[in-house]
């Protein structure tokens, strides 16, 4: 991350300086600007999402669901974690459902864990399988074709589900033959 | 599909009724989980803020335009439509920066035509990879390189294999 950051602003920084020195700092300025709003809108979110899970975890229905998965969760991830791979469950859970901002709080709270027990593996896959969207129903990009007068909105459904089930499993099969050799 | 609007209005319903039958005290619980919701936000916005500062300068400096113009050959040999290269190049850094591209498309070419729908589905199947990146690493010393590379890479061909579906299907 620390390259890529230098390496995009430095280059960033010479093209400003050719071109048009005066919009640097507007460029970068909006770029907080949107960090500022984007993270009221995230807030917003979570207040919703966080009561949810916090209803979820006291009524007993995480423990539940957590057991449940936990076989399977436990093979995917490489870890006896209860309360971590709870999280993680409910995190991919929320992802397939598209609840949005759902999984944000969760997969952070799992990544927390799984970093604190020194599990790489699990952090990493957990977060190739939220980098490579989970989600069953594409709403926003349906939504917005709708709303750019599509005839038949729905009809990318099966094509992108397609493509995003692949890309899943390609990437959560990468994770796991490159991640054998440093297990912990 | 209106009934898709009707999922989260059930998930609440059916939970809140399951709590009360195990009697759990809703509003204090409830309450006690939105606590998290402030300090959750505050310990993301630093990298969140540097990402989206980062992908601003990709975008307005011009950078994204002339890595789209390079990499938009090499796109095309793969199938994936050199119109859409920009939207694929966005993507990664920011979900917004990529809505913004996908409205330009329908408006340019129709949200009907084959680009826009090879664009929809290379929206839909890809995730804004840095952006998830920053916020769920927010804070850990590691190595970030491979999981990123993986990402990146299976998005790639999610994206190929769309384009590709998209003449059929």
């Amino acid at each position: 991350m620390n390259a890529i950051f230098a390496a995009i602003f430095l280059a960033a920084a010479v093209i400003f300086c050719i071109c048009d020195p005066a919009e640097f700092l507007p460029a970068m300025l909006t770029g907080g600007e949107r960090a500022a709003t984007l993270t009221l809108t995230l807030l917003a979110s979570y207040c919703v999402w966080l009561g949810f899970f916090k209803v979820m975890e006291q009524s007993g229905l995480s423990a539940m669901l957590s057991r449940r998965l936990y076989p399977l969760s436990r093979r995917l991830f490489r870890s006896d974690d209860q309360s971590a791979l709870s999280d993680a469950c409910q995190n991919i859970a929320a992802n397939l459902l598209g609840l949005p901002g759902a999984p944000t709080p969760l997969g952070v709270a799992a990544t927390g864990k799984f970093l604190a027990a020194n599990n790489n593996y699990a952090a990493d896959m957990l977060f190739v399988l939220n980098a490579t969207s989970l989600q069953l129903l594409p709403t926003t990009v349906i939504a917005l074709r709708a709303a750019a007068g599509s005839a038949n909105a729905a009809d990318i459904l099966l094509p992108t589900l397609l493509a995003t089930l692949l890309s899943t499993l390609i990437g959560a099969g990468l994770v796991a033959l490159t991640g054998r050799k440093c297990r912990t | 599909m209106p009934y898709i609007a009707l999922i989260i209005p059930l998930l609440f319903a059916a939970l809140f009724a399951f709590a009360l039958f195990k009697k759990v005290r809703l509003y204090d619980c409830f309450t006690e989980g939105v606590k998290g919701a402030i300090p959750l936000a505050v310990s993301l916005f630093p990298y969140l803020a540097v990402v989206l500062i980062l992908s601003e300068l990709f975008e307005q400096s011009g950078l994204s335009q002339a890595l789209t113009a390079l990499i938009a050959p090499a796109l095309n040999a793969l199938g994936i439509p050199p119109e859409i290269a920009k939207l694929v190049l966005i993507k990664p850094f920011s979900g917004s920066g990529a809505t913004a591209v996908l409205s330009e498309l329908f408006a340019a070419y129709g949200a009907d035509s084959y680009i826009a729908r090879c664009a929809c589905v290379a929206f839909g199947s890809s995730e804004t990879v840095f952006y998830v990146s920053a916020v769920y690493f927010a804070g850990h010393k590691k190595k970030l390189l491979r999981p990123i590379v993986i990402a990146l890479a299976a998005n790639f061909l999610s994206v190929v294999l769309g384009c590709f579906l998209c003449r059929f299907l």
